[in-house]
């Protein structure tokens, strides 16, 4: 509830809304987002990479978006999650999400600020030192806490989400949703079928009444991640090889002609920063072009089909500029990068990358997963297809995905739902928690942490359906 | 509008001593709190004076955002923690809530108090909160163990697994798909209430204590036939059949009425339905298409048929009606009927184009062919009307043959002028003009077309005819008919002129062999007495009304003097006769085609004497030619063509001629 003239009580009627605090943590592979209930975008998005450097005293991590890009000696680069899209690292993954609920949420928390015990010197610290937190209070034990996990949770993962937020971080209550129904919630659809492309998972659920139905649910690894490989394979094919500078690397540089070899001043490190900082960092130069000049094949028909890859030829290219200067206009190149989405067999391959399976294309996903819903159902999902996810953000991605499914189902009314703005896109599950978590009906939802200490962990079984 | 005293008031400058303090207070306060202006500067207002203008001029919605009013120290809100009946845990959560004011304020002093009860032991917990009454749990059906060992025993389902879809029913408020999704139930080896929890036991144990197989994939319909089955039964043990009123008793239909072989037959179809390939669906839709296109030109033609039947249905006066309906009850006898209301209407509209002023009196086939009210209507208001509304009627009538669209009436002249046309009937697709000209051409046989051809050579007519807009088409159609007549006419007259010269022939014979006086006396008797009754005057009358050109080759045959006289006349003819004609005929009025050619007038000429004689032939032998042709001069003269009245009378003068010869 952040109305600018907050005098005057909500209307119960006009929203059903009723908070309660809650905090809404969503945590992905490539950022963990978290955030106040009742709020539209998340207050603190931070990356799900963190930094480890091992000295004499043990493991110092360092977690956030500036610590994580700071060149130093001996700093790896790590990320908790599985490439499975399930968390294999829990005890960082703690430290992450607690990071990220601490840093900007309960540490800024407006109303009792003796008691959040975060108001102290340790509040914006970029490096928290997590003994010192842990000396004082539950960072949680003011908010209900809601959880979101990805469709193919497993039982063991749901139930250490739940220990976590109880026995650390002592949150009075615990809620855990799966990503593709809140992310339907944030379309206004109580049902639909979610189509999820993000860092390191797609997924598609079909979602009936708020409910995942489990049996569809599809994911398959290739999203985001997959897209920045074959990025690398592109440069690396490239005759001359593209050379991938990540900015760390460059201390400045001068303009030069388009494809001539880079002019630029490169940092000196008197020591050499790691290898997964490297590529961590070349990352974000892969995402920028990701943004920039990646373009999905809008279809009709696939990149290889006919004369497509022609038509494409004669469109205009899209300049790149490396971060030492080196630039390029890319032309048809720029549509293979993400063809294999939606066609394995447009993928670039070499032997540590070998080809996708078939069935891990996005057409695939979808139809796999429809095929698991009740017949009766499956016209209405596909009248709501919500496309969520950072990697939907590709350029034509959704213009394509359109094709792909009418192709598939022609005699149905399908129809894509895909909000335009960026964070949106990005923050659906987010968004959709934040609502959840912040109507009143759902607050007979919550497991409290009574019922946790009666049950156990595997209440979440039978509660979080 | 400021009164000096205004001023001087707003500059804080001390009022007149003259005016009374008394006015100078009251002046202010009742033009503020009673006549507040709104959406205008106090500063502004305030210049309007002790008398505000009348009208209000500002905008009432461009007013300023009200001030916020503020009515004490700011509102205080607290965490107010509550206790949510939905729940049976006993959670306390804090939602934020005004906090309670005047109201109650009993259980503190001072605010701070009041913060920090809430905050260290919340005394006021809130007990009744707003959202639990969305809490509706559901009922299924409820059954005793006895019960269940009577009425709902199947081999197919333990009572463990009934129990289970029961649960399943509930706790997915009878979602089915989502029910079917989740469903899995593997038995368990206690007999205990069931639970979603699976123990995994020994399947020895299990097989041997519970009678029916091991877990088996149900499918919704299943799940379904089952519970419904469980529903329908309790139902009526509850409440016997006859008791039930009509609600409960159509519920109970639907439950005992499900056929899980139908709903997975039909589901199966549902999917081959949504499973089908693009070529398909463009196939479907094609057809779909189709179908629409023919359905519409159906009904169309429904609409057309509708519309003669009802206008075949009006009464009508005419003979056919008079002898009875039973008449046109043969699909031959209605298609005669149109056709002779289509021509009848046909003739009506030359008639009306041509024909200026003078109101009809009676009748004709063509007002009858209206719309079958207004047809009523016309015979009840005595069948008078003007030309106008008679040409307003015709049109009405073209609109009524494309049912629904009303179109607009025009004038005569302006339908001239826009060369708009109606027609009666339209042939479908698109035809040319050309082609038209050119389907008119030709005859049914070959010679006729070569005739024709050689005819139209004649006039100058070219083989292709640049422009062949509808008003050519008219135009061509009409010289057409007027060459396929003058052909026929050719053709009879060299008939009759064969004939004549055989006669000839043969009087010359006789009058070789009976001597000439009496062969003279004959002809001119021939020429006055006209039909004398015997056979040979008859045919020699025949030869004496052959038109002027016969008659001139004649006496060319035999006298060369009187030949030149006959030319004259001959070519006196030509135009008037041309002129007769035409009137006559085709009362088309096309002045324009008269003079076309010397040939065409030469025809003419010829088809007018003769025809008049087979006119008046054909109907009775008995009707003497003279009285034609002085019925036809009389015409002529009447019609102010002096010329032609002497080449109608031109019989005659052949004859006395001849008499004289
Ligand atoms: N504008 C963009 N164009 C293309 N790709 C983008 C864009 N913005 C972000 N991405 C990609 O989207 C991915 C991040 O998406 P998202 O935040 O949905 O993933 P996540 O939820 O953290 O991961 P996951 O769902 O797999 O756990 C990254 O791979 C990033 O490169
Ligand atoms: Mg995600």
């Amino acid at each position: 509830m952040n109305m600018a003239n907050a005098t005057t009580a909500p209307n119960t009627n006009e929203y059903a809304g009723d908070e309660v605090s809650a905090i809404v943590l969503d945590p992905g592979y490539s950022t963990t987002r978290a955030g106040f209930a009742g709020e539209d975008v998340p207050k603190s998005v931070c990356p799900s990479f963190y930094g480890q450097s091992d000295s004499d005293a043990g493991p110092q991590y360092s977690f956030g978006e500036n610590a994580i890009h700071d060149p130093r000696a001996n700093l790896e680069i790590r990320n908790p999650w599985g490439s499975d899209g399930i968390v294999e690292d829990w005890e960082t993954a703690t430290k992450i999400w607690e990071y990220s609920i601490t840093s900007r949420l309960t540490g800024a928390r407006p109303g009792n600020p003796a008691k959040n015990g975060l108001n102290d010197a340790h509040g914006d610290a970029m490096d928290v030192d997590m003994e010192a937190l842990e000396s004082l209070e539950k960072p949680l034990e003011e908010s209900p806490l809601l959880m979101t996990e990805p469709g193919w949770n497993p039982q063991k993962a749901r139930e250490k989400y739940i220990e976590i937020a109880m026995e650390e971080w002592g949150t009075p209550a615990f809620y855990l949703q799966k990503t593709g129904v809140l992310a339907a919630f944030a379309s206004g659809k109580a049902s639909g079928i979610v189509i999820d492309v993000g860092a390191a998972m797609t997924s598609v659920t079909p979602v009936l009444d708020g409910m995942v139905l489990k049996k569809g649910v599809q994911k398959s690894p290739l999203a985001g991640n997959f897209v920045s490989n074959q990025i690398r394979m592109i440069f690396k094919q490239a005759q001359p090889e593209i050379p991938l500078t990540p900015h760390f690397k460059v201390a400045s540089k001068t303009q030069v002609d388009a494809g001539a070899p880079a002019q630029a001043t490169y940092k000196k490190f008197d020591y050499s920063p790691t290898d997964s900082f490297g590529r961590h960092e070349e990352e974000r130069v892969l995402t920028e072009f990701k943004e920039s000049v990646v373009e999905v094949w809008p279809g009709p028909g696939r990149f290889s089909n006919g004369t497509n890859e022609e038509i494409a030829k004669s469109q205009p290219g899209r300049p790149f500029e490396m971060p030492d200067g080196w630039n390029q206009v890319f032309g048809v190149e720029r549509f293979r990068a993400a063809e294999a989405l939606f066609d394995a067999s447009g993928a670039l391959t070499d032997p540590e990358n070998p080809r996708p399976k078939d069935e891990h294309t996005i057409p695939r996903l979808v139809q796999a997963a429809i095929q698991q819903v009740d017949t009766d159902q499956r016209p209405l999902l596909l009248q709501n297809i919500v496309v969520t996810g950072g990697s939907t953000l590709l350029y034509k991605f959704n213009d394509r995905l359109a094709y792909e499914i009418n192709a598939i189902y022609p005699s149905t009314r399908n129809k894509l739902i895909a909000p335009g703005s960026a964070v949106e896109r990005k923050y659906a599950s987010w968004i959709g928690g934040s609502i959840l978590a912040s109507l009143g009906t759902f607050h007979q939802l919550w497991i409290s942490k009574k019922e946790y200490e009666e049950h156990g962990v595997n209440i979440v079984e039978k509660r979080c359906k | 509008m400021a009164s000096g005293r205004d001023v001087r008031d707003m500059l804080g400058l001390p009022a007149d001593a003259d005016i009374p303090k008394t006015a100078i207070q009251k002046r202010p306060k009742p033009a503020a709190p009673g006549k507040k202006i709104q959406g205008v500067a106090r500063e502004v207002a305030a210049l309007y004076g002790e008398r505000p203008p009348p009208v209000a001029v500002y905008e009432e919605k461009k007013t300023y955002r009200a001030k916020r009013q503020s009515t004490g120290p700011a509102k205080k809100w607290i965490q107010q923690p509550f206790l949510n009946p939905a729940r049976n845990d006993g959670l306390v959560l804090k939602h934020w809530k005004r906090k309670p004011t005047a109201a109650q304020p009993a259980l503190t002093n001072g605010e701070d108090a009041a913060m920090e009860d809430v905050e260290n032991a919340p005394p006021a917990i809130e007990t009744n909160y707003d959202f639990a009454k969305f809490n509706i749990p559901i009922d299924g059906p409820i059954f005793t163990d006895e019960e269940y060992d009577a009425h709902l025993r199947t081999n197919d389902w333990s009572r463990e697994e009934t129990d289970y879809l029961l649960d399943m029913v509930k706790e997915y408020y009878y979602r089915w798909a989502v029910i079917w999704d989740r469903y899995e139930y593997t038995p368990s080896t206690k007999q205990e209430p069931p639970s979603q929890e699976n123990f995994h036991g020994d399947p020895n144990h299990a097989l041997a204590s519970l009678p029916f197989a091991p877990p088996k994939s149900r499918s919704v319909e299943d799940l379904k036939a089952r519970f419904y089955e469980i529903s329908a039964k309790l139902m009526k043990l509850r409440i016997p059949e006859v008791q039930m009123d009509a609600e409960q008793y159509a519920r109970y239909e639907i439950l005992t009425k499900f056929d899980p072989h139908l709903e997975r037959n039909r589901k199966n179809l549902a999917a081959a339905l949504m499973n089908r390939s693009m070529d398909e669906v463009k196939e479907e839709e094609f057809l779909l298409t189709e179908l629409q296109r023919i359905n519409m030109a159906a009904t169309r033609l429904d609409a057309e048929r509708e519309e003669l039947r009802s206008r075949l249905e009006a009464p009508i006066p005419n003979q056919q009606i008079a002898a009875g309906l039973a008449s046109f009850q043969s699909s031959q006898a209605l298609a005669s009927l149109f056709q002779q209301l289509f021509q009848q209407d046909r003739s009506k509209k030359r008639a009306s184009g041509s024909a200026s002023g003078p109101g009809r009196l009676s009748l004709s086939g063509a007002d009858i062919i209206g719309t079958p009210t207004s047809a009523a209507a016309h015979q009840h208001s005595g069948g008078q009307m003007s030309s106008h509304a008679n040409a307003s009627r015709r049109q009405s009538m073209a609109t009524n043959a494309q049912p629904p669209t009303p179109i607009r009436q025009l004038s005569p002249q302006t339908e001239h002028r826009f060369n708009v046309s109606t027609h009666d009937r339209l042939t479908s697709g698109v035809s040319f003009g050309a082609d038209k000209l050119l389907k008119m051409r030709q005859a049914k046989s070959n010679v006729q077309t070569q005739k024709i051809a050689t005819a139209l050579a004649e006039l100058g007519v070219p083989e292709v005819i640049p422009i062949p807009t509808s008003k050519v088409g008219e135009v061509f159609e009409s010289l057409i008919s007027k060459v396929g007549k003058l052909l026929d006419v050719r053709k009879v007259r060299e008939k009759e002129e064969g004939e004549c010269r055989i006669l000839e022939a043969m009087k010359e014979r006789r009058a070789s062999e009976n001597q000439g006086g009496e062969g003279e006396a004959g002809h001119s008797r021939e020429g006055h007495g006209e039909r004398g009754g015997d056979g040979d005057v008859n045919m020699g009358d025949g030869g004496s009304t052959t038109p002027a050109t016969t008659a001139q080759r004649e006496v060319q045959d035999s006298e060369e003097r009187d030949g030149d006289d006959d030319d004259d006349d001959d070519d006196a003819d030509m135009d008037a006769d041309a002129d007769g004609d035409e009137d006559d005929v085709d009362a088309d009025g096309e002045a324009d085609d008269n003079g076309d050619v010397d040939a065409e007038g030469e025809e003419d000429d010829d088809e007018d004497a003769e025809g008049e004689e087979f006119d008046s032939r054909a109907p009775s032998q008995s009707q003497s030619a003279r009285h034609t042709s002085e019925a036809v001069s009389a015409r002529a003269v009447s019609q102010g063509h002096k010329r032609s009245a002497s080449v109608f009378s031109q019989t005659s003068n052949k004859s006395t001629k001849r008499a004289r010869k």
